[in-house]
C-alpha cells in the first residue's frame, strides 16, 4: 500500500516539474518594462513616425477628411464607403468606423510623445533636447488636426468655452476608468499647448536631422500654419519668413518634380516618407488608394471641371491632372500629386512658405517682414507654375486663390476655409457638419464629452 | 525513472501474488457475444465477499479456496453467470441484458455505460456520419443531437464552422467547442491568412474514420476538461481493430454533383434598363422639386441624369452594344456557380486483430468541387491504429493519422474579386469583350471572372495527429494508462494575383503565408476500482495532463511580376512584406474523479480540476472546477421493475463549473509592437492588459431524465439545463484618448473579467422502433433543442461585432441593432424609419437605433427515419431552425434601388414605389436622390427553416450473388442532400460570414449574408463492400 502512494507522489512530482512552464513571456511584442535604454526611448519616438504615416494620420485621412469635407463641388466621390460619402455630403454620422479610427490614431501619436517625454531621465544630455522637441512636435502637430477635425475653429470665437478636445499630457497604463475619462479642454488651452509644444519643439530641435526626419524648421512651418489659425499675422509671417531664410529648402524647378517622389524634395520641410515595406495602404486605405486611378488606386476622388476651370491658362499646376477611371467603373480626372504607390508624402512645403509670408504680410500690413514684399512672394509662386507675373495684389483673396491652386488636394483648403470663414458647399463655414462628430464609442463609455452640435 | 518505477512496482506485485498461492487461482476472459473484452466486469465468489474486477483486456484472476467454487461474473447491461469451477481458466461470454440500457459511451479520460452514468451526453455513431458530402464531421452532425447548433458558414468549401453546444457562452472569448480526439485535444482555430475568411482544421480529420463522436454537454460530463469546457466538449473516437482473426476489408465510394440550392434572381436586361430609366427620372424629378441644383426644368433635370448616367456607366459599360433594345443580356449570378460540380471519394480500411494485436488502418482520398468557382477541396491520407498486449497486463498501442489536404480558395465575401460578387455586374455588360477575346475587363465592378481565371489561392496542409500509448494493470483493481500525443499541422499558403486582374493592381501581386501549430499533450491517468462487494460499485480516476501549443508563422509578400509564367514569389521583383511570429501557450492540469454505482440504482459522481495556464497573469493562473452529480434508476425499484410499460427510467441532476480561456495569449500585459517607418525602426503601444485577469466561469446545472418504454420500442432523453457564466472574458471598451490602439484590428479594448450572460434551455430526444417485423423496419429519431441566452449585466459597454450588431444587456447575444425600417411614404416613396419619439421619418440621421432582430433560432433539431425492406434501406433525414432572422447585408446594393451604385438588383425590387399614392414596402428608385438605401431592418427576414437534408436509398445485394465474388455484403445508394429547403429567406437560409480578422467577434456577429453563396444541393451514387 505504501509503496502505491508511493508512486503515485512521484509521477506528481514528475508532473510539477511542469509547472514553471506556464511563464510564457510574449515573443513578438514587449512588455513596458522593456523600455529601459535611451535606444528604447527613440524607438518608441520612431513609433510616432509610424502613426503618422497610418492611413488615420498623413497617410490618407488628414488629407483626405478635410478634402472631402470642405469640397464645394470641386470633388466627385465615385467610391462606395459610406463614410467617405457622407462626409462629401456633409452628412456623416456618429458611429463612422473611419472617424472613430482618425481620433484613435491621434491619440496614439500623442501617447506615444507622452511616453517618450516621461523617459527623457534614459537619454544622454546631448540628445535630450533634440528628442524631447521633436516629442512636443508630433504632439502639437497631432492635437492641431485633433482640435480642428472636432472642434469648430479657433476664428470661431469664444475659444475658451467652445469644447476642444480632451488634452492628455501624460503616458497612460493599464485602464481606469476614474483617470482615463476625461472632458473636452477648451479650444484655446488645446491652442495654447499646440504653441506651447511647437515653440518648445522650433527651440530645442536641430536645423538638420537624417532619415527626413522633423527639424527646427517643421515645427516653425507648423507655427506659421497655426498663427494662421489664430489670425496671428505677425506671428506667422515671422515663423514662415524664418524657413525660407534658412536657405535650407528651394523650390524645386517645376511643380509636378514636387510629388511622387522617394524621399524628400529639396522643397519639403516636412514629408512622410513611405517605401514598398512600409506605407499608408494600398487596397482599402491609404492617400493613393483614393486619389489615384484604378488598378493602382481605386480612383475614387475624382476632379471635377468646376475646379479645372480654377487654373488660369498655361498654368503648368493645370497639368497635374489626369484621365482615369475609379475601381467601379466612374472616369473621371485625377489629381496626379498622389499618383504613385510608395512615394513620400509632403506635409509641408516651401511653396506654402512663400504663400503664407505673402498672406500673412498683406493681412498685418506695414513692414513686411523678410525681404519680399507679398506681391514677390506670390509671384515666386506664379513663375514656378509657368505663369507671368502680377502687377499688384488687389485683395487678400488673390492671395488665397493662389493658395488653393498651389495647394489643391494637399489637405490645406479645409483650414484655409474655416480661417478665413469662407462658405463651403453652401454652408457657412461653422456649419456643424463642417467638422467631424466625436465618436459615438467614446461617448458611449460614459465620457464627460458633449457632442458637436448639429450632431 | 518512472518506467522503473512501474517495473518495480509489477515485480513488486507479482511477489505479493505468488505469496498467498496455497489458494487456487482461476484466470480467464470475459467478453460479450461480439468478443469485446468487458473492461470492468465483476468476478464474485458466490456467498462471500471475495470479488475482482476485469482489467481493459477483459481478463481477471481470482484466488479463492480450493476445491469446488462458483463464481459469479456479471457486468453492467449484460445476464449475469454462474460458473462452477475447479481451477485453472474459465472464459466466459456473456450476454446482453436486452431489458437494459447497454450502450457503452466514451467519457473524458474512460469509457462506461451509458445506464450508469449521470451527466449529459450526446453520442452520435459512425453510420450518422459516414459517406456525407461534407468535408469535415460537424457538417453532418447538424439535428443529430438535441443543443447543438451546426451553422455553416457559407457553401465555399473548407470554411469554418460555428458550432454551439448549449448556447453562445461567451462574449470575447470562443465559444467554439474543445475538440479532443483519442485523448489528443485538437487545434480548431483557423491557421490561414487573416485577410481571408477563418478554414477549418478539422477538415484534416476524415469522417469515415470515426467510430463515435460523444458530446459531453453538461458541467457533470465536461468538468473533467476544466478549463476548456465551457463550450462543451466533443470526444471523437477513431476505429479501432477487433479480436476475432477475421480481416474485414471495406471499400466505400461515392460520387457526387452539386449545384446552388437556389438562386437570388436578378433582373434581366430589359428589366434593368427599364428600371435605371425610371430612377433617373426620379432623380431628376425630385431635384427639381427640391430645387437641389437650380434646374430650369424638370425634364431639364432628368435629361441630366440620363445623360451622365448613359455616358459615364451605360454607354462604355456595355461596350457600345445597343443596351436600349437589351442586346446583350448576360446572367452574371450564373456566372459565379460550376455547373455541376463534382465530388469523388474513395476509402479502404482494413479492420482486424486478435488477442495480442489489433489494427486498423485506412487509406482515404476525396476531391469535392465547391458550387462556387475556382473553389475546392480535396484530401488524402491515412489512418493506422494499433495496439498490442505484451502480457495480460501491459497492453501498447499507437493511433495515427496523415494527411494531406489542399484548399483552392477564393477572396473574403467583401472582396470585389469574389466570385459571390460577381451578381453585382449589370446584365448589358457583355460577358466577353471581342477585342481581347477575354473576359470583359470593363465592368462595373472589376470583373471577378478574370481573377477567377488568372488568380490562385492554394492552401496545402500536411496535418498529423496521433498517440502512443500504454496502459498497465497494477493490480486488478487499479491500472495506469498514460498516453503522448502531438497534433503536428503545416500549412502553407500561395497566393497569386494576376497583373489582368483587380487584385494584382496592375502590377502582380504574390503572397507566402506558412503555418506551423504543433500541439504536444501528455494524459497520465490511474484508474482505481476498487471491490466493494455486489451492492457498492466504485471507480475512481486521478490523474494529470500538460499542453503545450507552439505556433510558427510566417507570411512574404511580393508584387511586380513580369508575368504570369512564374507564380510564386520567385516571380514577383519586389518585396513587400515579411515577417514571422512565434507563440506558445500551456495548460498543466490534475484531475479527479469519483463515480459509485449502488445497487444499479444510486449512483453519485463527483470530479475535480484544477488547470494553470500561461495565458493568465502569475497571480491568477491556476482555476479550480468541480462537479457533482446524481442519478436515480426508478426502473430498477421494486415498484417499477415489474412494469410492462416501463422497462427503464433514470432521473439524473449535475452541477458543475467549467471554464473559458480562449482569448490568445498574453491578454493581461500592456505591450507594445515594433513599428517600421522607413529608416525608423520603432516601438509603439498597442495593447492594454489587466493584470488581473483571470478564468470565465461557466456554472451549470442540468436535470435530465431517460426512458425506454416497451422494451426500448420508445426510448429517450430530456434535459433542461441553466448556465450562467460570469467573470466573463470580455473585450471591454477603452476610451481611445488612452493612446493604445490596435491599428490593425482598430480596436481600443482591454480584456476584463466583466459582466454575466446565461443560456437555459430544453433538449428532447426520442427514439421509436416503430415496425420491426422481420423483413420491414422502420425506425425514427427526434429531437429539438430549445435554447435561450441572455446577456445579464456588462455594465453598459457597447461591444459592436460590427456595424449593426452588438451585446446588448437583457438581450440574447448577435440581436441586429439598427434603425427600423417602418415602410415606404405612399407619397413620395421615401424610406421611412422609426425616430426617437418612435415617430417614422425619411431622414435616415433621425432615426433611431434598436434592436430589430435576433440571429438566434428559438429552437433546432432533426427528424430522422430509417425504414428497411429486405435488402433496400431508406433514410429521410430532416433539420430544421427556427425562429432566428437573418439580416442581408449585400441588401444595400443589390436590393436598394440604385440608392448604392449601378448594381444589376434583385426582383425583390420590382416591387417598387412608383408614384404617389403606391402603397408598398419597396422605396422609390433612385441613384443619386435615393432613399433607404442604408442599413436598416429592411433586410431583415426570417431565417427559421426545414430541409431535407439528406435522403438515401441503398440497396444491400443479396448474399447469395455476392458470395461467389468472396464478398461479404454489398451496398449500392444513392443520396441527395439539401433536396428541398422550406423558408421565407430570399436564398439559402444557412448563411453566417464570417468575416475576417478578429475572431472573437464571431459570438456577436451571426446571421448576415454578405454575396454568401448558398449551400449545395448535392446527388451521389456510392458503393459500400466488405470482403
Amino acid at each position: 500500500m505504501n509503496s502505491r502512494i508511493y508512486f503515485i507522489l512521484m509521477a506528481f512530482l514528475l508532473a510539477t516539474a511542469c509547472n514553471k512552464k506556464l511563464d510564457v513571456p510574449p515573443q513578438n511584442s514587449l512588455t513596458p518594462d522593456q523600455i529601459k535604454s535611451a535606444d528604447d526611448v527613440k524607438a518608441v519616438l520612431a513609433g510616432a513616425y509610424s502613426t503618422w504615416q497610418n492611413a488615420n494620420a498623413f497617410g490618407e485621412k488628414y488629407n483626405t477628411f478635410g478634402e472631402l469635407l470642405i469640397n464645394d463641388g470641386d470633388i466627385d466621390w465615385a467610391g462606395t464607403f459610406e463614410s467617405y460619402d457622407d462626409l462629401h455630403q456633409n452628412s456623416q454620422v456618429t458611429t463612422s468606423p473611419e472617424i472613430y479610427q482618425v481620433w484613435a490614431n491621434s491619440y496614439h501619436t500623442i501617447n506615444a510623445a507622452n511616453i517618450v517625454l516621461s523617459k527623457l531621465g534614459l537619454l544622454a544630455a546631448d540628445e535630450k533636447n533634440q528628442i524631447e522637441g521633436e516629442a512636443k512636435f508630433f504632439r502639437g502637430v497631432t492635437y492641431y488636426y485633433l482640435v480642428n477635425f472636432f472642434a469648430q475653429p479657433y476664428s470661431a470665437g469664444s475659444t475658451s468655452s467652445n469644447p476642444g478636445v480632451p488634452l492628455i499630457l501624460q503616458p497612460v497604463s493599464g485602464y481606469d476608468p476614474s483617470r482615463d475619462k476625461l472632458p473636452r479642454a477648451s479650444v484655446e488651452a488645446v491652442y495654447t499647448q499646440i504653441v506651447s509644444d511647437l515653440t518648445d519643439a522650433a527651440a530645442k530641435m536641430p536645423a538638420s536631422n537624417p532619415a527626413a526626419r522633423a527639424t527646427r524648421f517643421s515645427a516653425l512651418a507648423f507655427l506659421s500654419r497655426v498663427y494662421l489659425s489664430q489670425a496671428k499675422y505677425a506671428q506667422a509671417a515671422a515663423a514662415s519668413n524664418e524657413v525660407i531664410q534658412s536657405g535650407r529648402f528651394s523650390l524645386v524647378s517645376s511643380i509636378d518634380k514636387e510629388f511622387n517622389n522617394a524621399g524628400n524634395s529639396s522643397e519639403d520641410i516636412f514629408a512622410i516618407q513611405q517605401t514598398s515595406q512600409s506605407n499608408s495602404g494600398t487596397t482599402d486605405f491609404g492617400i493613393t488608394t483614393f486619389y489615384s486611378a484604378d488598378p493602382v488606386g481605386r480612383g475614387e476622388i475624382q476632379i471635377t471641371p468646376a475646379h479645372l476651370a480654377k487654373y488660369e491658362p498655361g498654368d503648368e499646376r493645370a497639368e497635374l491632372f489626369y484621365d482615369g477611371e475609379s475601381i467601379s467603373g466612374s472616369t473621371g480626372k485625377m489629381t496626379s500629386k498622389w499618383r504613385d504607390l510608395y512615394k513620400s508624402i509632403p506635409v509641408i512645403r516651401l511653396g506654402e512658405m512663400y504663400l503664407t509670408r505673402a498672406e500673412a504680410n498683406f493681412r498685418k500690413g506695414g513692414t513686411p517682414v523678410g525681404p519680399n514684399s507679398p506681391l514677390a512672394d506670390v509671384n515666386i509662386i506664379r513663375n514656378r507654375a509657368g505663369l507671368g507675373s502680377l502687377g499688384a495684389i488687389a485683395n487678400a483673396n488673390v492671395i488665397v486663390m493662389e493658395r488653393y491652386r498651389e495647394l489643391a488636394f494637399e489637405g490645406d483648403r479645409f483650414f484655409t476655409v474655416k480661417r478665413l470663414q469662407l462658405p463651403a458647399n453652401g454652408h457657412p463655414y461653422n456649419f456643424p457638419r463642417l467638422i467631424l462628430p466625436i465618436p459615438q464609442r467614446e461617448i458611449d463609455l460614459g465620457n464627460a464629452l458633449p457632442q458637436n452640435s448639429g450632431y | 525513472m518512472e518506467k522503473l518505477k512501474i517495473l518495480l512496482l509489477v515485480l513488486f506485485m507479482g511477489s505479493w501474488t505468488w505469496s498467498i498461492a496455497q489458494n487456487q487461482t482461476i484466470r480467464g476472459k470475459i467478453s460479450s457475444e461480439e468478443g469485446r473484452p468487458l473492461d470492468g466486469a465483476t468476478i464474485t465468489l458466490k456467498g462471500t465477499k471475495t470479488a475482482t474486477v476485469a482489467n481493459t483486456e477483459g481478463i481477471y484472476s481470482i484466488t479463492v479456496p480450493s476445491g469446488q467454487a462458483t463464481l459469479v461474473f456479471s457486468s453492467i447491461g449484460y445476464l449475469p453467470i454462474e460458473l462452477p469451477v475447479t481451477g485453472g481458466t474459465a472464459d466466459v461470454v456473456l450476454k446482453k441484458d436486452d431489458r437494459r440500457l447497454s450502450e457503452v459511451i466514451v467519457v473524458g479520460y474512460g469509457q462506461t455505460q451509458k445506464r450508469t452514468v449521470s451527466g449529459s451526453i450526446s453520442r452520435i455513431a459512425a453510420r450518422e456520419i459516414e459517406n456525407q458530402p461534407v468535408q469535415s464531421f460537424e457538417s453532418a452532425i447538424q439535428g443529430k443531437a438535441p443543443g447543438v447548433v451546426v451553422e455553416n458558414s457559407s457553401g465555399k468549401v473548407g470554411q469554418g464552422i460555428k458550432v454551439r453546444i448549449r448556447g453562445t457562452s461567451s462574449l470575447s472569448a470562443s465559444s467554439q467547442p474543445l475538440y479532443v480526439v483519442d485523448g489528443i485535444p485538437l487545434t480548431t482555430t483557423s491557421q490561414s491568412d487573416i485577410n481571408n475568411e477563418p478554414t477549418n482544421p478539422l477538415a484534416d480529420l476524415n469522417p469515415n474514420d470515426i467510430e463515435s463522436l460523444e458530446v459531453l454537454k453538461d458541467a457533470a460530463a465536461s468538468a473533467i476538461y476544466g478549463a476548456r469546457a465551457a463550450n462543451g466538449v466533443v470526444l471523437i473516437t477513431t476505429k479501432k481493430g477487433t479480436r476475432n482473426n477475421k480481416t474485414v476489408v471495406e471499400l466505400n465510394s461515392s460520387i457526387g454533383i452539386s449545384n446552388p440550392t437556389t438562386k437570388r434572381g436578378f433582373l434581366n436586361a430589359k428589366q434593368y434598363v427599364e428600371l435605371i430609366k425610371e430612377a433617373v427620372t426620379n432623380d431628376g424629378k425630385y431635384d427639381f422639386a427640391n430645387n437641389v441644383s437650380g434646374f430650369g426644368s424638370e425634364q431639364e433635370a432628368i435629361d441630366f441624369y440620363y445623360n451622365y448616367i448613359k455616358d459615364n456607366y451605360l454607354d462604355p459599360l456595355s461596350l457600345g452594344t445597343d443596351w436600349q433594345n437589351a442586346a446583350v443580356d448576360v446572367n452574371y449570378e450564373d456566372q459565379q456557380y460550376r455547373k455541376n460540380a463534382l465530388s469523388r471519394q474513395v476509402d479502404l480500411s482494413l479492420r482486424g486483430g486478435n488477442e495480442k494485436t489489433r489494427f486498423y488502418a485506412s487509406g482515404f482520398y476525396n476531391d469535392q468541387e465547391a458550387i462556387v468557382i475556382v473553389n475546392r477541396f480535396k484530401r488524402f491520407g491515412g489512418r493506422l491504429n494499433l495496439d498490442h498486449s505484451i502480457t495480460d497486463k501491459l497492453s501498447v498501442g499507437i493511433n495515427m493519422s496523415m494527411v494531406r489536404s489542399q484548399l483552392d480558395r477564393v477572396t473574403n465575401d467583401n472582396a470585389f474579386s469574389t466570385p459571390g460578387q460577381i451578381m453585382a455586374q449589370i446584365p448589358i455588360s457583355p460577358l466577353y469583350d471581342p477585342a481581347t477575346g477575354d473576359y470583359n475587363a470593363n465592368t462595373l465592378y472589376p470583373n471577378g471572372l478574370l481573377d477567377a481565371k488568372y488568380n490562385s489561392d492554394k492552401q496545402v496542409t500536411y496535418r498529423n495527429i496521433g498517440n502512443v500509448f500504454a496502459n498497465l494493470s497494477i493490480l486488478p483493481t487499479l491500472s495506469f494508462r498514460s498516453e503522448f500525443g502531438a497534433d503536428m499541422l503545416n500549412m502553407t499558403q500561395e497566393t497569386f494575383d494576376d497583373k489582368r486582374t483587380q487584385d494584382g493592381q496592375g502590377i502582380g501581386k504574390g503572397q507566402y503565408f506558412t503555418s506551423q501549430n504543433v500541439s504536444f499533450n501528455t494524459n497520465n491517468y490511474f484508474t482505481w476500482s476498487p471491490i466493494t462487494g455486489e451492492r457498492i460499485k466504485t471507480s475512481t480516476l486521478l490523474g494529470m495532463s500538460y499542453l503545450q501549443n507552439d505556433l510558427r508563422q510566417s507570411n512574404e509578400q511580393a508584387e511586380d511580376y513580369p508575368s504570369a509564367a512564374v507564380k510564386n514569389l520567385a516571380g514577383a521583383t519586389n518585396v513587400t512584406f515579411g515577417n514571422s511570429v512565434n507563440a506558445r501557450y500551456n495548460f498543466l492540469s490534475y484531475f479527479l474523479r469519483s463515480n459509485v454505482t449502488i445497487d444499479d440504482k444510486y449512483i453519485l459522481g463527483g470530479s475535480v480540476r484544477m488547470d494553470g495556464s500561461s495565458r493568465f497573469g502569475p497571480d491568477n493562473r491556476y482555476g479550480v472546477f468541480p462537479a457533482l452529480s446524481g442519478g436515480w434508476i426508478l426502473s430498477e425499484e421494486n415498484f417499477l421493475k415489474k412494469s410492462s410499460v416501463i422497462n427503464f427510467l433514470k432521473l439524473r441532476g449535475s452541477w458543475g463549473i467549467t471554464g473559458n480561456a480562449e482569448i490568445g495569449e498574453h491578454q493581461f500585459l500592456d505591450l507594445f509592437q515594433v513599428s517600421n517607418y522607413p529608416g525608423l525602426p520603432g516601438f509603439i503601444p498597442f495593447q492594454l492588459g489587466d493584470s488581473k485577469l483571470k478564468w470565465e466561469k461557466t456554472t451549470q446545472v442540468d436535470i435530465g431524465m431517460e426512458f425506454g418504454l416497451w422494451n426500448n420500442r420508445v426510448s429517450g432523453e430530456i434535459d433542461w439545463y441553466n448556465k450562467q457564466t460570469r467573470d466573463l472574458l470580455l473585450a471591454v471598451n477603452v476610451p481611445a484618448t488612452n493612446g493604445y490602439f490596435d491599428n490593425v484590428n482598430f480596436l481600443n479594448t482591454i480584456f476584463q473579467n466583466l459582466g454575466s450572460l446565461e443560456n437555459k434551455g430544453l433538449e428532447i430526444l426520442i427514439n421509436s422502433r416503430n415496425i420491426e417485423g422481420k423483413n420491414f423496419k422502420w425506425n425514427t429519431s427526434f429531437n429539438i433543442g430549445f435554447n435561450r441566452n441572455k446577456i445579464k449585466n456588462i455594465e453598459g459597454q457597447v461591444i459592436e461585432g460590427s456595424s449593426f450588431q452588438r451585446a446588448v444587456e437583457g438581450q440574447p447575444i448577435g440581436v441586429f441593432f439598427m434603425p427600423k425600417f417602418v415602410g415606404v411614404d405612399p407619397a413620395n416613396g421615401d424610406a421611412l424609419y422609426l425616430d426617437a419619439n418612435d415617430k417614422p421619418t425619411n431622414d435616415y440621421n433621425e432615426a433611431k437605433r434598436q434592436v430589430v432582430g435576433n440571429a438566434n433560432p428559438d429552437f433546432t433539431g432533426g427528424l430522422t427515419n430509417t425504414l428497411s425492406y429486405k435488402g433496400f434501406d431508406l433514410n429521410v433525414f430532416f433539420t430544421f431552425v427556427y425562429g432566428n432572422d437573418v439580416y442581408n447585408n449585400a441588401g444595400r446594393f443589390m436590393s436598394s434601388g440604385f440608392g448604392n451604385g449601378l448594381d444589376n438588383q434583385t426582383t425583390e425590387i420590382l416591387k417598387r414605389w412608383r408614384k404617389p399614392g403606391d402603397i408598398t414596402e419597396i422605396p422609390r428608385l433612385g441613384i443619386f436622390m435615393s432613399s433607404g438605401e442604408r442599413t436598416s431592418s429592411r433586410w431583415i427576414y426570417d431565417g427559421s427553416y426545414l430541409r431535407l437534408r439528406q435522403l438515401s436509398v441503398g440497396y444491400n445485394l443479396p448474399s447469395a450473388v455476392i458470395n461467389k465474388f468472396r464478398i461479404t455484403s454489398a451496398r449500392v445508394f444513392i443520396a441527395a442532400t439539401n433536396l428541398l429547403t422550406v423558408t421565407d429567406y430570399i436564398s439559402d437560409p444557412e448563411v453566417n460570414t464570417l468575416g475576417t480578422k478578429v475572431t472573437a467577434v464571431q459570438n456577436i456577429t451571426a446571421g448576415t449574408d454578405f454575396y454568401t453563396i448558398p449551400q449545395p444541393k448535392t446527388f451521389s451514387f456510392g458503393i459500400n463492400v466488405k470482403f
